[in-house]
Order: C-alpha cells, then structure tokens, then sequence
C-alpha cells in the first residue's frame, strides 16, 4: 500500500475493485465503516454482490477480466469532465513531458511490435529529451506529444458505452461509480483505491495495476491522507516476503536481482542505477550501488571486499525466468530433481493443477515444510493414483505456527509489527528459522567436507545468529537493519555524526558504497537501531489524529507512514487540505511538520534545494505514462485469454506478448461460460490450516460454486445439487448454490453467464472437496506471469463426479 | 415480581448493527472457542446464504444468519447475529421450577447447571426460542449463552463482542440505547426506525439496529410486555384465592355442619346417657 489500513478511516470515498475486503480482510472494514460514518461513499465493483458490495453505496457489477476496460473509462470520464486535480497533474506527474515524434499506437499496438519476438523495442516509447538531457516539458498541456493529451486522446475511445459493452456493466452503475470516485478529484477530497488478485491475476494484470495508479494520479490522490493506491495482501507476511526479494528477479528491498549479461558489480551498477541530470529529482534508486554493496556485505561479510567486486560472482545470475508456472514445466519435463515447499502447496495452490501434480512426481525428492500434512505432502496418494506408479521420496516436516516463534511480520500497510512466541512448537515443529538455519549449516558441512562444484557463494557467507538451539531472530533483525563495519564519522548537513564499527546504522542514507555498511534489507534500515527494535514499539499516541500512530511498530521507508507525500502540499508546502494536514512546511523553522516527509528538502518550489514529490522516479514525477512496462506506456483492454466475447476495442484480441499454453481454448460452444475464483472469510488459501480445524469447517464445510438464478434455470439446477464443472483443464465436482448475487452480464447485447468459486478444497484434511484450480489455466501476465485465475471458461452441468 | 430490584439503564448490554455487519463470524467462532463447544457435523446448504449450522443448539449458542435476496430489482444480502436476548424480565427465570435462571444486575441472564431437572418449561416459555435441550445427553440439561458471564465479571467485554471488528458495541444499557437513538437520528436513511430489544419481552439487554424491516429480516414479532407479567397476572392472585376460595369454601362448610354439630349436642344434653350406655342398651 502507498497508505495504510487506518488511514481507510480519512476517506472520502473508497472504490473496491477486484478486491473484497470485508471477506477477505474483515478488520479492515472497521475503517472502512468509520470513513462512512463520517460520510464517505463506498463503492464496489466486481463480478459478484460479495459480502463488501452488501455494505456498498454503490454497486457496479464487472466482467472479470475487463477492468481496463473499466478504469480506462474511468480515466476518461474524469479527463472529460474536468475532475482532474489540475495543479497536480501538472506539478508532480508526467503529464506535461513531451514523448518522442516516433511514438504511435495504432488499433491495438504500440509501435515497435515485433511480430516475431512477440516484443516491444521500450525505448521508442521514450520521452522527447532537451540539451541538458531532461525531458522537454510543456506546463500548459496543450502540445500533441505531451503525455496529457496522447493520454486524453487513447482514452478517449473508452466512452461510457464502448465501456459498458465490453464489461457488461449497466451504463447508469458505470456513471454512478464514476462520478461518486471522480468527486475526489478536488484538492480538498480524498478518493482511496483498494485492490487485490481480482486486478492482480490476469494477463494484463500489471496493466491493470499501472491504471489504478493512474486514475489515482489523476484525481490528486496519491501521497495524501484518504489516498493512495491500495494492495490488500493475502498472506499476513506476504508483504515481508516481497520486501525481502524472494522472488527469482529480484532481491532484498527491490533490488535487481543480476541476469547473466551483468558481468561485475560495474556492470550491474551501470544497467541498474538511473541517472537524472534534474537536480530537483531526488531519483532515489541513484543509490542503488550504496543498497547492493551493503547487501552483499551483509551476506559475505568479511569474505565481499573491493577487490573481489564483494562477492558479486557468487550471485546466482538468471537468463531465462523461474517464475512459478517455469518451475512446474520444468519439473514436468523432469529437469528438477529436488524441490522444497515451505508454506506452499503447488499441487492445488498454482494453476492447471493436474499438471502439477503430475509434475510433482517426476521429482527425485520432495520436502514440504507444514503445521499439516497437505495435497501436496501427500500428492503420491491422491485420489487416481498408485503410489508405485510414483518414484519421489518426500519428506514432510513439521512446522512451527506463528504463535510458537518470535519475529515480525510485515502488513499491507508497510508496517513490520513485532511478535513474541505464545507457546512452544507442538511435538518436533520447529520454527523456519530453525529449518533454514539447519539446511544451512548442514549444506555447508558438506560441500567444505567434498568440495563440489563452485561451493563458495555457500561455504564465504557469513552466517552469525548466535550459537543456541534456535538462531536469534534479534540477530537476523539487526542484521537486515546493517552496521557500521568500522568507525566513521558522516558529515550530515550540519550535524557531525561518529560511528562505531558495530553500530546499528540509524537510517538508510547512511549506508555507503566503499563497504563501510552492511544491511541485510535497506528498506528496513532503521527498523533496529541502538534505540532498540523499533518493529516492537506499541506507543498508540496519534498526534496527527489521521491514524499515523507514528510510535506503534515500525513502517518502512524511514517510519514513512504514507508515500510519496510530498504530493498532498502545494509546491509552496502548504497542504491541498488543510483539513487533513499529513505534512506541511514550516517556513519559520524550516522543517515539515506531521508524517515523517518524502526527502526532508525544502517544498518544490524552493530554487536551491526543493524536489520533486516522486522520488522513486528518475524524472521525479509519477508516471502517467510509463517507460519501462513490456506490453506499453498506456494500458489497452484486451480480453482474456479465454474469453466469450470479440476485443471490442481493436484488431487485437489477447496481450501481444503472451504466450498462449496448449491446454488454453476459446472455444465458446463447448465452454460458454465465464469461471472465476475466489477467497472467503471462513478459510484460508489452499486449506491447509483452515481445513483442518472443526470451528470453521462447521462454517464452510464443502466445495461449492455460485451460480444465477438464470443459469440454475437453463441447467436445472437447485440449490444444494450436485454439479461438475469443467474446463479444457480439468474437471471438478462442487455443490451449487444459486443466488441472485450472481448476474448474467450483458456482453455486446447477448447475456453471458458465470460460474464463481473459492479455491480453498482439496483431497487432504478434515473437509475435503475438489480443487478450483484443476480447473485453470497457467497462462499468465506479460511482465510477471503472475496467472490469469481470475478469468477462464468453463461449462456445468447437474450431477457431480469427483476430480 | 423478582425480590431484588435491578437497575436496568446500568446492566451491560449489547447494541448489535447489522448495518455494520458484514456476516464475518468472527463472533461465532469467539463463542465456540471461549466456551469449548463442539463443532457440529454440516454439510452446505442450510439456509440462505453460507450460514451453518442449521440452527443453534447444546453447541452453537449463537449464529449468524443470512438472508440473500432481491427488492426491487436490488440485491439484499443482509446477515444479523441470533443470540440469548438476555431480558430484562426472562420468562425462562419466571418459569424455571428450581429457579435455575435469574438475571444478574451486571445484565446477563445465567444458568445454574447444578438446579436444572431438565424439564424444558423454559423451552416452552422462552418468546425468541433460545434455550436449547441436550438430546446428545443421557441425563440432558439445558444449553444457552451465559452473556460470557464470567468474563465481564473480570472486566473483560464477552467473546463475541470482543472479536467483532465493525458491529458490536458493548456497555451500559442506558448508553447503548442513547447511542442507537443517535445513530438512527443521524442517519435515518440507512436505518429501519426501530430499535429491537428496546421493549420487546419488556426490554432486553441484545439491542439491534437495522436497515431492512424487522419481519423481513426474520426477527420475531414479540410482545412488548415483560413475559412473567403475563404469567403474574395469575400467579399474584394465588394467595389470595388460596385463601379467599379456601376460607369462604371453609366457612361454608363450617355453616353446613353447624347444622349437624347443634343437633348432635341437644341430643346429647336430652338423652343423658353415656355414650357407653347408650352403647350397651342397641
């Protein structure tokens, strides 16, 4: 989240797309409800009346897979009607760069398409740069390249009725939600974004990611109070997991991680660290190789010196990627000959997941890491198969729960909260801590016992969390943190600052380039200093009143609890809404006032030393249109990739840059309707915790799916009834429930049915049922092949038969 | 008619607003967890919406029900939680042979497990059908929220109230009936001008606030007259007929006798003889 969860209380109006918190994030609604008592609209759009659309002002019903569509014509709606926050767009987003003369879009592609790679050439998308080398602006907005009006111009082909056509949305609940989220357009109103895997999982989910934020940019909306752009998280450490890199391209706190083509540090410093010759774009990730040689020290310590580039070879480098559905096609292929799943269940967890299964048994040996046993710790014996047919050892171990250990986690909100251990692990569960401390220790025994091949990025770490039982947490905590490796003295402003070799380093612009620091994480520097661990303070003052709470726990960046604020002040300092004042400058003694400020210089307008509010951005202002998304600067509705209906926008059906798997069809006749998956309240991603325990499977204790009164009519099904739901994927067996939550949509004219379902069941634990995600498909987003769950076709049928 | 006067503004009391609920059961599973209860064997659907189970029973002393359905072309998909009302006056207290219920002044109705003989009179009288019987049971008893009795004693709010994000307030009757006056004056379109449980049964310490009507949500229409009083109505008149019907019933046939008495002592004045002679001579 750019905000935070508390912050849902300053709302004006609060617009839930593709997410659905009340269900999935019950607490939540808390503040939601305070916001509304105080007034503000809330407004839900989704295929579904979900239990967050019960409590709606506002209800707009979505095709699933169309919310560009949807958000691009509400972009227009606000262009058109003069709804933008004007000062804004102009001051502090690229609405008056100017894109170079070779830029096109033409009926569904950007220029530079190579039809044979299936990619675009980004740098013909390019901004138009003067002498100086900064991009050429014009503030009045008029001039035809100016990213305001060629974004006024794509969308203006998303007419309200184009629009509607597409997502099969009533036109009147189209312009009842724009024009109730277009309202915070003004300076002295606050519109918050709240999404989720409704807009993340789809082949252009990153697209549809870019337009909230552009619609937000647009109505003023980002870096105030009430604002933002929202990601609900699905784990509870979900968010701790993405800030520590553990994805395969990227490494702790949102470095690169290095492909093969970086050949040294130099290299990697050169390709990834931008460059501005603005001198009022603070352009952050300018200290890029200060965060990666502080990285590198914090794992090699000693060992990563000048002049072996910090250990940088021991870097594993990637070429092609190791995104999920890579790994399982390659497990299926049987080129993986060992995999280990700590907390994660690949054998309904993941798409197409009668592929993964089967992938799972062409494996040497497994290990999965559990508080239970789940489908896939015991993928050998599911249901259809003979565990001699399967030749993969597996290994199950125990797991410790998050009250039997002692650590942080990391909430949507940025905010990492400390948490003590309530009891002992059950039985032998161990903590992972204990697990990854032990693989470890034992790995590295044995390659410096048999050498091996290349063991030193394994046998130089520097591994130093005490010598108990259970690695110290505190260790690993002040770790990330980083230290001084000797003493220094900081010259900072006009304050001098010594250091001693050892000292926790107080805030991540201290960290250094030459390896006089180490931080395990930079964006939690600062998170465990010689203060203590500020991640467990529990201090619920608010002086602000806005729900800062600046003293509860400890956010990054810097206990920044909303980013990019830098944008609710005028370029004088002064803020849009006084009301709800987050920062403001004070002239008189030269320091911000209120939330810990976006760069501590002077407002904008200060000649000498003010910036702009987008630090993060080499040209320092948030990007309506953006330079560096493979599939294009503006996001295009295209259809999913299984889809009913024709691209009613252009020539060009799918994402350009897909690739299509073979077990994907649009052949309408056999599958005529849309599926969709989804989360509730009463269980808990794949089961394996929430499946297993009375309480809640007395709520929830089947697999089911939703259907409309129509489509009940049209199969003859009643509520209660068995029915199979196929796909050209797989085939699954759920009880039905018919309800009017669920409406045909009104594709083009003709009504277009849909089947809604959790994904929750599986053939492992005390309530069992067929799994969801037999059913979908793995093909995936252009940049992070991140699936497309959310939108496929399926047909149904009365009268069941297990998967 | 209790002995003990309870100050009812200052009994603690539940203002549910199933305006702000959003069907999480949250407070469902709070209750199972603080009171051990068992889960029950379900299966989907029973009812509207995802409610399970059933019905309450000896193991589920509260519920959230859903009702999913369309009005006027708009979606109603509305949840309220069903619970022990906790009267002021309980009719399952008036009723209870062995005084196995009362109402304490903190406000929750509870039960003394060691009184019941089980014989369901409470069942019979309760008017929102709470109490509920152990058929699991050889020697069954009666079952129902005790208004986490024990908690509030130690200062904390009840299970329920305490997991619930959004709908439930918890304090003194007085202050949660001004605090759903003032909602329902703040914002009357969002509510059905009614507060449940302000004087249904006499007034009880489980106040709701609506937006749908009562009787479609399915809220049972109840007497706004305390139950015992109806039961009291007969019972204050108990002595005094026990002792007027049975005193003038008495009297009559002391008058009746009186007859035989008086002649009976003229006999035994004008025949002067014993009773043994008298005896001797038939």
């Amino acid at each position: 989240m750019t905000n935070h969860w508390i912050d849902l209380k300053n709302s004006d109006a609060i617009l839930i797309i593709g997410c659905n918190p009340a269900e999935n994030h019950p607490i939540s609604f808390k503040w939601i409800e305070k916001a509304m008592d105080d007034g503000a609209k809330l407004i839900v759009v989704d295929p579904r009346y979900t239990r967050s659309a019960s409590k709606a002002d506002v209800y707009a019903q979505l095709r699933p897979g169309t919310d560009i569509a949807f958000l691009g014509g509400m972009i227009n709606y606000a262009l058109q009607n003069n709804l933008i926050h004007e000062e804004y767009v102009r001051e502090y987003t690229n609405a008056a760069f100017i894109i170079n003369e070779k830029f096109n879009f033409e009926d569904g592609l950007f220029c530079s398409f190579d039809d044979q790679e299936k990619t675009y050439d980004l740098k013909s998308w390019a901004y138009e740069n003067d002498a100086a080398g900064n991009p050429k602006r014009d503030m009045s907005l008029q001039h035809p390249r100016s990213v305001y009006q060629l974004l006024k111009k794509h969308y203006s082909r998303y007419d309200a009725d184009k629009v509607c056509a597409i997502t099969g949305t009533k036109k009147e609940d189209f312009l009842r939600v724009a024009a109730a989220f277009c309202a915070t357009g003004r300076p002295d109103k606050a519109g918050t974004l709240l999404y989720a895997m409704g807009i993340t999982q789809s082949t252009h989910g990153t697209q549809n990611v870019r337009a909230t934020a552009m619609l937000q940019m647009l109505l003023g909306n980002i870096g105030i109070a009430g604002g933002g752009v929202n990601a609900l998280r699905g784990e509870s450490n979900v968010q701790g997991s993405t800030d520590y890199g553990l994805l395969f391209n990227s490494l702790p706190g949102y470095l690169k991680a290095p492909q093969y083509d970086n050949v040294d540090l130099k290299a990697y410093k050169e390709k990834y660290t931008p460059k501005t010759k603005d001198a009022k774009s603070a352009n952050w990730w300018g200290n890029t190789p200060k965060y990666i040689t502080s990285l590198l020290k914090a794992w090699y310590g000693d060992n990563a010196v000048a002049e072996n580039d910090f250990c940088y070879d021991y870097l594993p480098k990637w070429s092609t990627g190791h995104f999920y559905s890579k790994v399982i096609e390659r497990m299926g292929k049987g080129e993986i000959e060992g995999l280990v799943c700590m907390g994660m269940n690949p054998a309904m967890g993941g798409p197409d997941s009668n592929n993964a299964r089967t992938a799972l048994g062409k494996l040497k040996w497994l290990v999965t890491v559990d508080l239970w046993q789940t489908e896939t710790s015991i993928f050998w014996q599911r249901p259809g198969v003979d565990p001699k047919d399967i030749n993969t050892e597996v290994f199950m171990l125990p797991a410790a729960s998050s009250v039997e250990k002692e650590g942080s986690i990391s909430n949507s909100g940025r905010w990492a909260q400390w948490r003590y251990k309530a009891v002992e692990p059950v039985g032998e569960s161990k903590s992972d801590l204990w697990i990854i401390n032990q693989f470890f220790k034992r790995i590295q025994a044995l390659y410096t016992r048999d050498k091996g091949t290349f063991p030193e990025p394994l046998t130089k770490l520097a591994w130093n969390y005490g010598e108990g039982h259970e690695p110290d947490v505190h260790l690993v905590a002040k770790e990330i943190n980083g230290y001084f490796t000797k003493d220094m003295t900081i010259v900072d402003k006009d304050k001098t600052l010594e250091f001693k070799k050892g000292d926790q380093v107080p805030m991540f612009k201290y960290l250094q380039e030459d390896g006089s620091t180490t931080s395990g994480c930079w964006i939690y520097c600062g998170s465990y200093t010689k203060d203590g661990n500020q991640m467990a303070r529990r201090d619920a003052s608010d002086p602000t009143g806005l729900g800062l709470f600046p003293k509860w726990s400890w956010c990054w960046p810097v206990n920044r609890r909303i980013i990019y604020n830098r944008a609710s002040v005028t370029p004088d300092g002064a803020p849009f809404n006084p009301k709800r004042p987050l920062i403001a400058w004070d002239a008189t003694e030269k320091k911000w006032k209120g939330d810990v400020p976006d760069g501590p210089w002077p407002p904008m307008k200060d000649d000498k030393e003010g910036k702009y509010p987008f630090i993060m951005l080499a040209e320092g202002h948030g990007r309506l249109y953006a330079l560096d998304m493979k599939d294009g600067p503006f996001p295009e509705h295209y259809e999913p990739m299984e889809s009913p209906a024709r691209n009613l926008l252009s020539k060009v059906q799918n994402n350009p840059l897909v690739k299509v798997p073979a077990n994907v069809s649009s052949n309408t006749a056999k599958f005529p309707l849309i599926g969709t998956t989804y989360r509730m309240t009463e269980h808990w991603q794949t089961g394996g915790m929430t499946r297993s325990l009375p309480w809640l499977v007395e709520l929830v204790p089947n697999m089911f799916v939703e259907i409309s009164e129509s489509l009940a009519k049209e199969k003859g099904i009643k509520k209660g009834d068995k029915v199979k739901v196929t796909t050209e994927r797989g085939a699954i067996e759920a009880v039905a429930l018919v309800t009017s939550r669920l409406k045909p949509l009104n594709v083009n004219g003709k009504p277009v049915e849909q089947v809604g379902m959790p994904w929750h069941f599986g053939y492992s634990g005390l309530a069992k049922g067929d799994s969801a995600n037999l059913l979908t498909s793995a093909v995936g987003c252009a940049n992070t092949n991140i699936p497309e769950f959310k939108a496929f076709l399926c047909n149904i049928e009365k009268g069941g038969s297990k998967a | 008619m209790s002995t003990t006067h309870i100050d009812f503004d200052k009994t603690k009391s539940f203002l549910i607003d199933t305006t702000k609920c959003t069907g999480c059961r949250g407070c469902q599973v709070a209750c199972k967890q603080w009171n051990q209860l068992k889960a029950e064997k379900t299966v989907f659907f029973s009812g509207e919406g995802y409610q399970n189970p059933p019905a309450m029973s000896e193991f589920t002393f509260t519920r959230i029900k859903f009702r999913d359905y369309q009005k006027h072309g708009q979606n109603e998909f509305a949840f309220y939680k069903e619970m022990c009302m906790h009267c002021n006056e309980p009719a399952c207290a008036s009723v209870c042979p062995v005084g196995a219920f009362h109402k304490t002044a903190e406000g929750p109705v509870v039960y003394d497990d060691k009184r019941c003989i089980g014989c369901r009179f409470c069942m019979v009288a309760c008017p929102f059908g709470i109490p509920k019987y152990e058929w699991s049971k050889a020697f069954p008893l009666v079952r129902k929220c005790t208004g986490c009795y024990s908690r509030i004693k130690e200062g904390l709010q009840p299970a329920c109230a305490t997991a619930c994000p959004t709908a439930i307030t918890y304090g003194n009757r007085s202050d949660m009936l001004k605090e759903a006056e003032r909602r329902l004056k703040n914002k009357p379109e969002r509510y059905f001008p009614a507060i449940y449980g302000k004087e249904e049964a006499g007034g009880t310490s489980v106040l709701y606030l609506t937006h749908q009507p009562l009787d479609e949500l399915g809220f049972k229409q109840v007497t706004k007259r305390p139950l015992p009083s109806y039961t009291w109505q007969a019972l204050r008149l108990v002595p005094g007929i026990f002792l007027g019907v049975g005193g003038t019933l008495s009297a009559i046939t002391w008058f009746q006798h009186r007859k035989d008495r008086i002649r009976r002592e003229e006999e035994f004045k004008n025949s002067r003889v014993t009773p043994e002679q008298k005896e001797d001579n038939e």
